[in-house]
Protein backbone atom coordinates (compact mmCIF):
# COMPACT_ATOMS: atom_id res chain seq x y z
CA UNK A 1 0.00 0.00 0.00
CA UNK A 2 2.54 1.87 1.41
CA UNK A 3 4.56 2.27 -2.05
CA UNK A 4 1.51 1.69 -4.58
CA UNK A 5 1.95 5.70 -5.84
CA UNK A 6 6.13 5.73 -6.04
CA UNK A 7 7.40 5.73 -9.44
CA UNK A 8 10.45 6.65 -11.19
CA UNK A 9 11.50 9.91 -12.93
CA UNK A 10 11.47 8.21 -16.22
CA UNK A 11 8.06 6.65 -15.73
CA UNK A 12 6.36 9.88 -14.78
CA UNK A 13 7.31 11.15 -17.80
CA UNK A 14 5.92 8.20 -19.29
CA UNK A 15 2.40 9.34 -18.15
CA UNK A 16 2.91 12.25 -20.05
CA UNK A 17 1.89 11.27 -23.46
CA UNK A 18 1.91 12.81 -27.01
CA UNK A 19 -1.05 15.62 -26.59
CA UNK A 20 -1.20 15.62 -23.11
CA UNK A 21 -2.97 18.94 -21.55
CA UNK A 22 -0.57 19.76 -18.89
CA UNK A 23 -0.13 22.04 -16.17
CA UNK A 24 2.95 22.55 -13.08
CA UNK A 25 3.34 23.75 -9.43
CA UNK A 26 4.88 27.09 -8.74
CA UNK A 27 5.25 30.52 -10.03
CA UNK A 28 7.39 31.96 -13.23
CA UNK A 29 10.99 31.25 -11.75
CA UNK A 30 9.87 29.31 -8.10
CA UNK A 31 8.73 25.49 -7.66
CA UNK A 32 8.61 24.36 -11.62
CA UNK A 33 8.96 20.42 -11.96
CA UNK A 34 12.34 21.11 -13.85
CA UNK A 35 14.09 17.28 -13.50
CA UNK A 36 10.57 16.27 -15.38
CA UNK A 37 10.59 18.60 -17.61
CA UNK A 38 14.20 18.05 -18.56
CA UNK A 39 12.73 13.79 -19.10
CA UNK A 40 10.12 15.24 -21.37
CA UNK A 41 12.57 16.95 -23.69
CA UNK A 42 15.15 13.63 -23.49
CA UNK A 43 11.86 11.83 -24.13
CA UNK A 44 10.83 13.62 -27.30
CA UNK A 45 6.83 14.02 -26.30
CA UNK A 46 5.59 16.25 -28.81
CA UNK A 47 2.07 17.77 -29.19
CA UNK A 48 1.41 19.15 -25.62
CA UNK A 49 -1.26 21.91 -25.05
CA UNK A 50 0.53 23.75 -21.55
CA UNK A 51 -2.24 25.63 -20.00
CA UNK A 52 -0.48 27.64 -17.45
CA UNK A 53 -1.46 30.47 -14.21
CA UNK A 54 1.62 31.63 -15.29
CA UNK A 55 4.54 30.40 -17.38
CA UNK A 56 8.25 30.74 -16.85
CA UNK A 57 12.01 29.00 -17.67
CA UNK A 58 10.11 25.58 -17.97
CA UNK A 59 7.94 26.65 -20.56
CA UNK A 60 11.24 28.05 -22.14
CA UNK A 61 12.48 24.88 -22.11
CA UNK A 62 9.24 22.85 -23.35
CA UNK A 63 9.18 25.16 -26.25
CA UNK A 64 12.15 25.69 -27.54
CA UNK A 65 12.85 22.01 -27.46
CA UNK A 66 9.28 21.77 -29.80
CA UNK A 67 7.43 19.85 -27.38
CA UNK A 68 4.68 22.07 -27.30
CA UNK A 69 2.05 23.28 -30.01
CA UNK A 70 -0.59 25.29 -27.77
CA UNK A 71 0.49 27.46 -24.87
CA UNK A 72 -2.30 29.02 -22.91
CA UNK A 73 -1.36 31.32 -20.08
CA UNK A 74 -0.46 34.81 -19.92
CA UNK A 75 3.11 35.24 -18.90
CA UNK A 76 6.18 33.88 -19.95
CA UNK A 77 9.75 35.11 -18.99
CA UNK A 78 12.59 35.07 -16.29
CA UNK A 79 11.64 37.67 -13.70
CA UNK A 80 15.45 39.81 -13.59
CA UNK A 81 17.13 37.07 -15.15
CA UNK A 82 15.81 37.40 -18.45
CA UNK A 83 13.10 39.93 -19.40
CA UNK A 84 10.34 37.78 -21.78
CA UNK A 85 10.08 34.19 -23.18
CA UNK A 86 12.90 34.18 -26.05
CA UNK A 87 11.97 30.69 -27.77
CA UNK A 88 7.98 31.39 -27.55
CA UNK A 89 8.80 34.50 -29.49
CA UNK A 90 10.72 32.81 -31.75
CA UNK A 91 7.97 29.92 -32.29
CA UNK A 92 5.40 32.71 -32.56
CA UNK A 93 7.19 34.82 -35.22
CA UNK A 94 7.42 31.75 -37.17
CA UNK A 95 4.14 30.65 -36.47
CA UNK A 96 5.58 27.32 -35.18
CA UNK A 97 2.93 27.64 -31.75
CA UNK A 98 -0.32 28.77 -30.86
CA UNK A 99 -0.50 31.48 -27.78
CA UNK A 100 -3.84 31.74 -26.18
CA UNK A 101 -4.02 35.02 -24.27
CA UNK A 102 -5.78 35.40 -20.87
CA UNK A 103 -5.11 37.76 -18.14
CA UNK A 104 -3.36 36.40 -14.81
CA UNK A 105 -6.56 36.78 -12.46
CA UNK A 106 -8.13 35.24 -15.45
CA UNK A 107 -6.08 32.29 -15.50
CA UNK A 108 -6.43 31.88 -11.46
CA UNK A 109 -9.98 32.04 -12.07
CA UNK A 110 -10.41 29.53 -14.83
CA UNK A 111 -7.89 26.89 -12.88
CA UNK A 112 -10.53 28.11 -9.61
CA UNK A 113 -13.63 26.91 -11.30
CA UNK A 114 -11.86 23.70 -12.45
CA UNK A 115 -11.03 22.73 -9.11
CA UNK A 116 -14.52 23.18 -8.05
CA UNK A 117 -15.97 21.25 -10.20
CA UNK A 118 -17.74 23.91 -12.63
CA UNK A 119 -18.24 25.08 -15.85
CA UNK A 120 -16.77 28.76 -16.00
CA UNK A 121 -15.74 31.43 -13.88
CA UNK A 122 -17.14 34.45 -13.85
CA UNK A 123 -14.89 38.30 -13.83
CA UNK A 124 -14.72 41.62 -14.42
CA UNK A 125 -11.08 41.97 -14.76
CA UNK A 126 -9.36 42.81 -18.34
CA UNK A 127 -12.65 44.37 -19.46
CA UNK A 128 -11.79 47.00 -22.14
CA UNK A 129 -8.49 45.12 -23.27
CA UNK A 130 -7.14 43.42 -26.47
CA UNK A 131 -7.40 39.87 -24.86
CA UNK A 132 -11.54 40.02 -25.39
CA UNK A 133 -10.71 41.27 -29.06
CA UNK A 134 -12.93 38.40 -30.59
CA UNK A 135 -10.47 39.04 -33.54
CA UNK A 136 -7.81 37.70 -31.18
CA UNK A 137 -9.50 34.00 -30.44
CA UNK A 138 -6.19 32.08 -31.42
CA UNK A 139 -7.69 28.62 -30.72
CA UNK A 140 -10.58 29.44 -32.34
CA UNK A 141 -9.02 30.40 -35.41
CA UNK A 142 -7.49 27.36 -35.91
CA UNK A 143 -10.82 25.44 -35.69
CA UNK A 144 -9.38 23.81 -32.44
CA UNK A 145 -12.45 24.94 -30.71
CA UNK A 146 -14.54 21.30 -30.46
CA UNK A 147 -16.54 22.00 -27.08
CA UNK A 148 -15.13 19.43 -25.53
CA UNK A 149 -11.48 19.42 -24.17
CA UNK A 150 -10.92 22.72 -25.49
CA UNK A 151 -14.32 25.24 -24.48
CA UNK A 152 -16.16 26.48 -27.75
CA UNK A 153 -15.39 29.76 -26.96
CA UNK A 154 -12.96 31.93 -25.12
CA UNK A 155 -14.86 34.11 -23.39
CA UNK A 156 -18.14 35.45 -23.22
CA UNK A 157 -19.70 38.75 -21.79
CA UNK A 158 -22.66 38.72 -19.60
CA UNK A 159 -24.54 41.42 -17.75
CA UNK A 160 -24.83 40.69 -13.90
CA UNK A 161 -28.78 39.40 -13.91
CA UNK A 162 -28.99 39.41 -10.15
CA UNK A 163 -27.10 43.43 -9.36
CA UNK A 164 -27.20 45.06 -12.47
CA UNK A 165 -23.13 45.07 -11.50
CA UNK A 166 -22.76 45.59 -15.09
CA UNK A 167 -20.91 43.32 -17.77
CA UNK A 168 -19.30 40.18 -16.14
CA UNK A 169 -16.61 37.92 -18.38
CA UNK A 170 -17.71 34.20 -18.09
CA UNK A 171 -14.49 32.32 -18.71
CA UNK A 172 -14.10 28.60 -19.10
CA UNK A 173 -12.82 26.34 -16.57
CA UNK A 174 -9.75 24.24 -18.22
CA UNK A 175 -10.13 20.39 -19.03
CA UNK A 176 -6.16 19.63 -17.93
CA UNK A 177 -4.94 16.01 -18.33
CA UNK A 178 -1.96 15.93 -15.95
CA UNK A 179 -0.58 18.37 -13.11
CA UNK A 180 2.92 18.31 -12.45
CA UNK A 181 3.62 19.82 -8.81
CA UNK A 182 7.18 20.12 -7.80
CA UNK A 183 7.28 20.74 -3.77
CA UNK A 184 9.09 20.29 -0.68
CA UNK A 185 7.51 17.66 0.77
CA UNK A 186 4.83 13.90 0.21
CA UNK A 187 3.79 11.49 2.10
CA UNK A 188 3.62 8.38 0.81
CA UNK A 189 -0.05 8.15 0.47
CA UNK A 190 0.34 11.34 -1.49
CA UNK A 191 -0.67 14.08 1.28
CA UNK A 192 1.56 17.14 0.20
CA UNK A 193 2.60 19.86 2.45
CA UNK A 194 4.06 22.81 0.75
CA UNK A 195 5.61 25.27 2.36
CA UNK A 196 5.70 29.16 1.98
CA UNK A 197 3.46 30.45 -1.19
CA UNK A 198 1.59 27.81 -2.51
CA UNK A 199 0.57 29.29 -5.51
CA UNK A 200 -1.85 28.08 -7.67
CA UNK A 201 -0.87 24.57 -6.42
CA UNK A 202 -4.03 23.71 -4.93
CA UNK A 203 -6.15 24.34 -7.60
CA UNK A 204 -4.19 22.81 -10.57
CA UNK A 205 -3.76 19.59 -8.18
CA UNK A 206 -6.83 19.57 -8.04
CA UNK A 207 -7.96 20.67 -11.54
CA UNK A 208 -6.10 17.44 -13.44
CA UNK A 209 -7.22 14.39 -14.36
CA UNK A 210 -3.80 12.88 -13.05
CA UNK A 211 -1.75 14.57 -10.52
CA UNK A 212 2.18 13.49 -10.16
CA UNK A 213 3.89 14.92 -6.93
CA UNK A 214 7.70 15.71 -7.34
CA UNK A 215 9.11 15.97 -3.75
CA UNK A 216 12.70 17.01 -2.10
CA UNK A 217 11.57 14.13 0.37
CA UNK A 218 8.83 11.52 0.36
CA UNK A 219 8.26 11.32 4.06
CA UNK A 220 6.08 8.94 6.36
CA UNK A 221 2.41 9.85 5.74
CA UNK A 222 2.00 9.66 9.80
CA UNK A 223 4.62 12.59 10.20
CA UNK A 224 2.47 14.83 7.73
CA UNK A 225 -1.12 13.46 9.26
CA UNK A 226 -0.14 14.76 13.12
CA UNK A 227 -0.10 18.75 11.49
CA UNK A 228 -3.16 18.27 8.64
CA UNK A 229 -3.84 21.83 9.24
CA UNK A 230 -0.36 22.98 7.65
CA UNK A 231 -0.76 20.21 4.69
CA UNK A 232 -1.77 21.72 1.09
CA UNK A 233 -3.09 18.85 -0.66
CA UNK A 234 -4.80 15.82 -0.03
CA UNK A 235 -3.70 12.31 -0.50
CA UNK A 236 -6.65 10.95 -2.99
CA UNK A 237 -6.05 13.61 -5.29
CA UNK A 238 -2.57 12.19 -5.98
CA UNK A 239 -1.70 9.75 -8.49
CA UNK A 240 2.11 9.31 -8.37
CA UNK A 241 4.58 9.72 -6.23
CA UNK A 242 8.55 10.31 -6.62
CA UNK A 243 11.75 11.68 -4.51
CA UNK A 244 13.60 13.99 -6.59
CA UNK A 245 16.22 16.23 -5.04
CA UNK A 246 17.00 19.67 -6.35
CA UNK A 247 14.24 18.48 -8.34
CA UNK A 248 13.19 22.24 -9.62
CA UNK A 249 16.53 23.66 -10.41
CA UNK A 250 17.12 26.23 -11.79
CA UNK A 251 14.00 27.19 -10.32
CA UNK A 252 14.14 28.09 -6.92
CA UNK A 253 12.21 25.88 -3.70
CA UNK A 254 11.21 27.59 -0.55
CA UNK A 255 13.20 26.81 2.41
CA UNK A 256 15.39 24.75 0.45
CA UNK A 257 17.44 26.48 -2.35
CA UNK A 258 16.89 29.87 -4.66
CA UNK A 259 16.86 30.55 -7.82
CA UNK A 260 20.08 29.95 -9.80
CA UNK A 261 20.05 33.22 -11.49
CA UNK A 262 23.33 32.56 -13.06
CA UNK A 263 22.11 29.82 -15.24
CA UNK A 264 18.94 31.00 -16.08
CA UNK A 265 20.62 34.36 -17.23
CA UNK A 266 22.77 31.67 -19.17
CA UNK A 267 20.29 29.83 -20.99
CA UNK A 268 17.99 33.75 -21.88
CA UNK A 269 21.61 34.95 -23.50
CA UNK A 270 22.59 31.86 -25.47
CA UNK A 271 18.96 30.41 -26.43
CA UNK A 272 17.57 33.34 -29.00
CA UNK A 273 18.10 30.78 -31.81
CA UNK A 274 16.92 27.64 -31.83
CA UNK A 275 20.58 26.66 -32.75
CA UNK A 276 21.55 28.12 -29.59
CA UNK A 277 18.56 26.41 -28.06
CA UNK A 278 19.58 23.14 -29.12
CA UNK A 279 23.61 23.52 -28.15
CA UNK A 280 22.05 24.37 -24.65
CA UNK A 281 20.24 21.15 -24.40
CA UNK A 282 23.04 19.04 -25.75
CA UNK A 283 25.11 20.17 -22.94
CA UNK A 284 22.13 20.26 -20.30
CA UNK A 285 19.60 17.81 -20.60
CA UNK A 286 20.70 15.06 -23.52
CA UNK A 287 23.03 12.50 -22.45
CA UNK A 288 22.15 13.14 -18.89
CA UNK A 289 19.99 11.81 -16.11
CA UNK A 290 18.98 13.82 -12.84
CA UNK A 291 22.27 12.46 -10.76
CA UNK A 292 24.58 13.47 -13.93
CA UNK A 293 23.03 16.55 -14.19
CA UNK A 294 23.38 17.30 -10.58
CA UNK A 295 26.90 16.28 -10.66
CA UNK A 296 27.54 18.55 -13.27
CA UNK A 297 26.12 21.50 -11.48
CA UNK A 298 28.51 20.76 -8.77
CA UNK A 299 28.84 20.96 -4.92
CA UNK A 300 30.43 24.75 -4.47
CA UNK A 301 27.44 25.88 -6.97
CA UNK A 302 24.53 24.28 -5.10
CA UNK A 303 25.91 25.49 -1.96
CA UNK A 304 25.66 28.68 -2.77
CA UNK A 305 21.91 28.42 -2.93
CA UNK A 306 21.28 26.50 -0.46
CA UNK A 307 18.73 28.10 2.23
CA UNK A 308 19.57 29.25 5.41
CA UNK A 309 16.87 27.45 7.61
CA UNK A 310 15.92 30.23 9.35
CA UNK A 311 15.30 32.84 6.44
CA UNK A 312 14.10 30.13 4.18
CA UNK A 313 16.17 31.50 1.03
CA UNK A 314 20.09 32.03 0.70
CA UNK A 315 21.66 35.10 1.86
CA UNK A 316 24.60 34.00 -0.36
CA UNK A 317 22.42 34.02 -3.38
CA UNK A 318 21.33 37.62 -2.81
CA UNK A 319 24.80 39.06 -2.78
CA UNK A 320 25.36 36.67 -5.88
CA UNK A 321 21.80 38.21 -7.56
CA UNK A 322 22.91 41.09 -9.15
CA UNK B 1 11.96 65.65 3.71
CA UNK B 2 14.20 68.83 4.03
CA UNK B 3 17.63 67.69 3.28
CA UNK B 4 17.64 67.10 -0.85
CA UNK B 5 20.84 65.79 -2.56
CA UNK B 6 22.34 67.36 -5.09
CA UNK B 7 22.47 66.44 -8.77
CA UNK B 8 25.56 64.62 -8.63
CA UNK B 9 24.42 62.27 -6.05
CA UNK B 10 21.85 60.64 -7.11
CA UNK B 11 20.95 58.68 -10.64
CA UNK B 12 17.70 58.00 -12.89
CA UNK B 13 16.70 55.25 -10.97
CA UNK B 14 16.52 57.00 -7.60
CA UNK B 15 14.75 59.85 -8.84
CA UNK B 16 12.13 57.00 -10.20
CA UNK B 17 12.01 55.40 -6.91
CA UNK B 18 11.58 58.26 -4.90
CA UNK B 19 8.91 59.61 -6.99
CA UNK B 20 7.41 56.19 -7.44
CA UNK B 21 7.55 56.13 -3.32
CA UNK B 22 5.50 59.71 -3.02
CA UNK B 23 3.04 58.18 -4.89
CA UNK B 24 2.04 56.13 -1.72
CA UNK B 25 0.01 57.36 1.31
CA UNK B 26 0.14 55.81 4.86
CA UNK B 27 -2.60 52.95 5.43
CA UNK B 28 -2.97 52.29 2.10
CA UNK B 29 -3.05 48.46 0.37
CA UNK B 30 -0.44 47.88 -2.22
CA UNK B 31 0.23 45.70 -4.74
CA UNK B 32 3.90 45.54 -5.69
CA UNK B 33 5.57 43.57 -8.80
CA UNK B 34 9.20 42.54 -9.36
CA UNK B 35 11.80 45.28 -9.60
CA UNK B 36 11.99 49.26 -8.61
CA UNK B 37 8.21 48.90 -7.58
CA UNK B 38 9.35 46.88 -4.78
CA UNK B 39 12.37 49.26 -3.39
CA UNK B 40 10.06 52.23 -4.04
CA UNK B 41 7.57 50.71 -1.75
CA UNK B 42 9.20 49.50 0.36
CA UNK B 43 11.18 53.18 0.80
CA UNK B 44 7.59 54.68 1.39
CA UNK B 45 7.14 51.65 4.37
CA UNK B 46 10.34 53.14 6.37
CA UNK B 47 9.74 56.90 5.15
CA UNK B 48 6.32 58.36 5.20
CA UNK B 49 4.20 55.41 4.86
CA UNK B 50 4.99 52.75 7.60
CA UNK B 51 1.55 51.69 7.81
CA UNK B 52 1.29 51.07 4.84
CA UNK B 53 0.63 46.64 3.69
CA UNK B 54 2.14 45.10 0.62
CA UNK B 55 0.63 42.56 -1.17
CA UNK B 56 2.46 40.64 -3.73
CA UNK B 57 0.57 38.51 -6.48
CA UNK B 58 2.20 35.08 -5.58
CA UNK B 59 0.46 34.96 -2.35
CA UNK B 60 2.20 36.89 0.09
CA UNK B 61 -0.72 39.48 2.52
CA UNK B 62 0.59 42.34 4.42
CA UNK B 63 4.07 41.16 3.90
CA UNK B 64 7.77 43.04 5.44
CA UNK B 65 10.40 41.60 3.56
CA UNK B 66 13.91 42.18 5.51
CA UNK B 67 15.38 42.37 1.92
CA UNK B 68 14.26 43.00 -1.89
CA UNK B 69 12.87 40.01 -2.75
CA UNK B 70 14.17 39.01 -6.26
CA UNK B 71 10.54 38.21 -7.74
CA UNK B 72 7.30 38.16 -6.01
CA UNK B 73 7.29 34.21 -6.07
CA UNK B 74 10.26 34.46 -4.03
CA UNK B 75 10.88 33.18 -0.31
CA UNK B 76 11.94 36.51 0.96
CA UNK B 77 8.53 38.12 0.33
CA UNK B 78 6.62 36.54 3.42
CA UNK B 79 9.50 36.71 5.94
CA UNK B 80 7.23 39.07 8.98
CA UNK B 81 3.84 38.41 6.74
CA UNK B 82 0.14 38.91 7.91
CA UNK B 83 -0.58 35.62 6.09
CA UNK B 84 1.13 33.71 3.06
CA UNK B 85 -1.00 31.68 0.67
CA UNK B 86 -1.21 31.54 -3.07
CA UNK B 87 -2.64 33.64 -5.75
CA UNK B 88 -6.65 32.90 -5.77
CA UNK B 89 -6.26 34.79 -2.35
CA UNK B 90 -4.52 38.05 -4.05
CA UNK B 91 -6.60 38.36 -7.16
CA UNK B 92 -9.41 37.79 -4.98
CA UNK B 93 -8.78 40.44 -2.85
CA UNK B 94 -8.17 42.57 -5.42
CA UNK B 95 -11.24 42.01 -7.59
CA UNK B 96 -13.01 42.38 -3.98
CA UNK B 97 -11.92 46.11 -3.73
CA UNK B 98 -9.27 46.22 -1.17
CA UNK B 99 -6.10 47.83 -3.10
CA UNK B 100 -5.78 51.05 -2.87
CA UNK B 101 -2.81 51.21 -5.08
CA UNK B 102 -0.84 49.27 -8.03
CA UNK B 103 2.80 49.58 -9.47
CA UNK B 104 2.73 48.94 -12.59
CA UNK B 105 4.97 48.97 -16.04
CA UNK B 106 4.90 48.20 -19.82
CA UNK B 107 6.61 48.59 -22.38
CA UNK B 108 4.01 50.78 -24.74
CA UNK B 109 1.62 53.45 -23.07
CA UNK B 110 -0.65 55.60 -24.98
CA UNK B 111 -2.41 58.74 -24.45
CA UNK B 112 -5.18 57.53 -22.62
CA UNK B 113 -3.02 55.69 -20.24
CA UNK B 114 -3.48 51.71 -21.84
CA UNK B 115 -0.62 49.97 -21.58
CA UNK B 116 0.78 46.82 -23.74
CA UNK B 117 3.17 44.64 -22.36
CA UNK B 118 2.17 41.69 -25.37
CA UNK B 119 3.63 42.10 -28.59
CA UNK B 120 5.16 44.77 -30.69
CA UNK B 121 3.47 45.45 -33.80
CA UNK B 122 -0.08 43.58 -34.96
CA UNK B 123 -1.00 40.77 -32.41
CA UNK B 124 -1.43 38.62 -35.31
CA UNK B 125 1.73 39.07 -37.07
CA UNK B 126 4.15 40.35 -34.18
CA UNK B 127 7.53 42.17 -34.83
CA UNK B 128 7.97 40.93 -31.44
CA UNK B 129 6.47 38.45 -28.99
CA UNK B 130 6.59 40.14 -25.19
CA UNK B 131 5.97 38.49 -22.28
CA UNK B 132 2.14 39.07 -22.50
CA UNK B 133 -0.17 40.55 -19.37
CA UNK B 134 0.80 39.21 -16.51
CA UNK B 135 -1.06 40.71 -13.59
CA UNK B 136 -1.25 44.09 -15.31
CA UNK B 137 -4.56 44.52 -16.74
CA UNK B 138 -6.21 42.90 -13.40
CA UNK B 139 -4.32 44.83 -10.92
CA UNK B 140 -5.38 48.01 -13.47
CA UNK B 141 -8.62 47.02 -13.36
CA UNK B 142 -9.10 46.49 -9.62
CA UNK B 143 -6.92 48.97 -7.88
CA UNK B 144 -8.32 52.65 -7.30
CA UNK B 145 -4.87 54.09 -8.47
CA UNK B 146 -2.15 52.56 -10.51
CA UNK B 147 1.06 54.19 -11.07
CA UNK B 148 3.15 52.88 -14.13
CA UNK B 149 7.04 53.32 -14.27
CA UNK B 150 8.64 53.03 -17.87
CA UNK B 151 11.89 53.90 -19.63
CA UNK B 152 10.83 56.77 -21.36
CA UNK B 153 11.31 56.52 -25.53
CA UNK B 154 9.05 58.42 -28.55
CA UNK B 155 8.62 54.68 -29.89
CA UNK B 156 6.77 54.19 -26.37
CA UNK B 157 4.47 56.85 -25.98
CA UNK B 158 1.84 56.45 -28.84
CA UNK B 159 -1.00 57.62 -29.28
CA UNK B 160 -2.91 54.28 -29.81
CA UNK B 161 -0.74 50.92 -28.78
CA UNK B 162 -1.00 48.21 -30.78
CA UNK B 163 -2.33 45.75 -28.50
CA UNK B 164 -4.50 47.06 -25.22
CA UNK B 165 -2.95 44.44 -22.65
CA UNK B 166 -3.97 46.58 -19.63
CA UNK B 167 -7.18 48.85 -19.66
CA UNK B 168 -6.52 53.09 -18.96
CA UNK B 169 -9.32 55.64 -19.25
CA UNK B 170 -10.42 54.90 -22.65
CA UNK B 171 -10.74 51.21 -23.77
CA UNK B 172 -12.25 49.21 -26.70
CA UNK B 173 -15.98 48.12 -25.99
CA UNK B 174 -16.33 44.57 -27.44
CA UNK B 175 -17.24 43.29 -29.70
CA UNK B 176 -16.51 46.51 -32.09
CA UNK B 177 -13.77 47.99 -30.53
CA UNK B 178 -15.03 51.62 -30.21
CA UNK B 179 -12.88 53.84 -27.42
CA UNK B 180 -15.72 54.46 -24.53
CA UNK B 181 -14.56 55.98 -20.74
CA UNK B 182 -13.27 52.51 -18.61
CA UNK B 183 -16.33 53.83 -16.78
CA UNK B 184 -19.18 52.54 -18.89
CA UNK B 185 -17.56 49.18 -18.80
CA UNK B 186 -16.34 48.45 -15.61
CA UNK B 187 -20.12 49.14 -13.75
CA UNK B 188 -20.02 48.50 -9.98
CA UNK B 189 -16.41 47.50 -10.40
CA UNK B 190 -15.33 50.64 -11.39
CA UNK B 191 -12.92 52.19 -9.00
CA UNK B 192 -10.56 54.42 -10.90
CA UNK B 193 -7.75 53.60 -13.01
CA UNK B 194 -4.09 54.93 -13.96
CA UNK B 195 -3.16 58.33 -11.48
CA UNK B 196 0.56 58.29 -12.94
CA UNK B 197 2.97 57.47 -15.22
CA UNK B 198 6.56 58.18 -14.39
CA UNK B 199 9.33 57.75 -16.95
CA UNK B 200 12.35 58.37 -17.29
CA UNK B 201 11.87 62.16 -18.65
CA UNK B 202 8.93 62.99 -15.87
CA UNK B 203 5.57 62.39 -14.74
CA UNK B 204 2.73 62.82 -16.69
CA UNK B 205 -1.09 62.58 -15.00
CA UNK B 206 -4.64 62.18 -16.99
CA UNK B 207 -7.46 64.75 -17.56
CA UNK B 208 -10.86 63.91 -15.18
CA UNK B 209 -13.25 64.78 -18.28
CA UNK B 210 -10.54 63.22 -21.37
CA UNK B 211 -9.20 61.00 -19.78
CA UNK B 212 -5.71 62.21 -21.59
CA UNK B 213 -2.41 62.88 -20.69
CA UNK B 214 -0.57 65.66 -18.81
CA UNK B 215 2.98 66.46 -17.98
CA UNK B 216 2.96 67.19 -14.57
CA UNK B 217 6.47 67.41 -13.65
CA UNK B 218 9.88 67.33 -15.42
CA UNK B 219 12.76 65.34 -14.26
CA UNK B 220 15.73 68.01 -13.79
CA UNK B 221 17.57 68.95 -17.03
CA UNK B 222 15.08 68.34 -19.29
CA UNK B 223 12.21 70.92 -20.31
CA UNK B 224 8.65 70.21 -21.32
CA UNK B 225 9.11 71.36 -25.11
CA UNK B 226 11.90 68.57 -24.80
CA UNK B 227 9.51 65.85 -23.27
CA UNK B 228 6.70 66.92 -25.41
CA UNK B 229 9.51 65.79 -28.61
CA UNK B 230 9.36 62.84 -26.83
CA UNK B 231 6.08 61.53 -27.26
CA UNK B 232 4.03 60.62 -30.69
CA UNK B 233 0.76 61.88 -29.14
CA UNK B 234 0.15 65.94 -28.92
CA UNK B 235 1.38 66.33 -24.96
CA UNK B 236 -0.19 68.20 -23.06
CA UNK B 237 2.27 70.60 -21.44
CA UNK B 238 0.39 73.58 -20.39
CA UNK B 239 -0.48 72.15 -16.47
CA UNK B 240 3.17 71.78 -15.84
CA UNK B 241 3.95 72.44 -11.99
CA UNK B 242 7.69 72.56 -12.31
CA UNK B 243 10.59 70.16 -11.45
CA UNK B 244 10.14 66.64 -10.09
CA UNK B 245 10.85 66.29 -6.29
CA UNK B 246 14.82 65.07 -5.69
CA UNK B 247 15.74 62.23 -3.50
CA UNK B 248 16.69 63.29 -0.23
CA UNK B 249 20.13 61.94 1.29
CA UNK B 250 18.15 60.45 3.94
CA UNK B 251 15.79 58.08 1.07
CA UNK B 252 19.06 57.57 -0.97
CA UNK B 253 20.73 55.89 2.28
CA UNK B 254 17.36 53.88 2.81
CA UNK B 255 17.83 53.00 -0.98
CA UNK B 256 21.56 51.75 -0.98
CA UNK B 257 22.23 50.79 2.31
CA UNK B 258 19.11 48.99 4.06
CA UNK B 259 16.71 47.74 0.84
CA UNK B 260 19.13 47.32 -2.58
CA UNK B 261 22.96 46.98 -0.86
CA UNK B 262 23.48 44.34 -4.04
CA UNK B 263 22.21 47.08 -6.36
CA UNK B 264 20.15 44.26 -7.59
CA UNK B 265 17.66 46.86 -9.24
CA UNK B 266 18.97 50.48 -8.56
CA UNK B 267 23.46 51.19 -9.18
CA UNK B 268 24.77 53.70 -6.78
CA UNK B 269 25.88 56.87 -7.91
CA UNK B 270 30.11 56.66 -9.07
CA UNK B 271 31.27 59.21 -7.23
CA UNK B 272 34.44 61.42 -7.30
Amino acid sequence: MSDSKRITLQQAAEVVKNGSSLTFSGFTIWRRPFALVFELIRQQRRNLHLIEVNGGPHTEFLVGAGCVDIWESCWVGHELYGKYGANLSRKVANREIIVEDYSHAEMMFRFAAAAQGAAYAVTQTSLGTDIHNPEYDMLGRAGLRDGKRIAKHKYLFADDPFYGAGSQVLIPAPKVDIAVMCVQQVGEEGTVRVNGQYYSDPEAARTADITIVMAEEIVPEEYLRRNADINTIPSFEVDYILECPFGAHPTGMFGRYDVDGAFLKDFYARTRTQEGFDDFAKAWIHGLDHISYLEKLGWPRMLGLKANTALNYSPRATKGGK
Amino acid sequence: MSDYAKAEEFGLADLLCCAASREVADNEIVFAGTGLPMVAIMLAQKTHAPNLKLIFEAGTLDGRPPEIPTSVGDARCEMGASRSSGLSDAFSIAQRGYVDLGYLGGAEVDVYGNVNTTCIGEYLNPELRLTGSGGNPDINSFAKRTVFIMVHEKRRFVENVSYITSPGWRVKKWPGGELVHRRELYGAAYRGGPSAVISTAGVFRFDDQSGRMFLDTCHPGKTAEEIREMCQFDLDISRVKGETEVPTREELRIIHEVLDPHEIFIPKIKQG
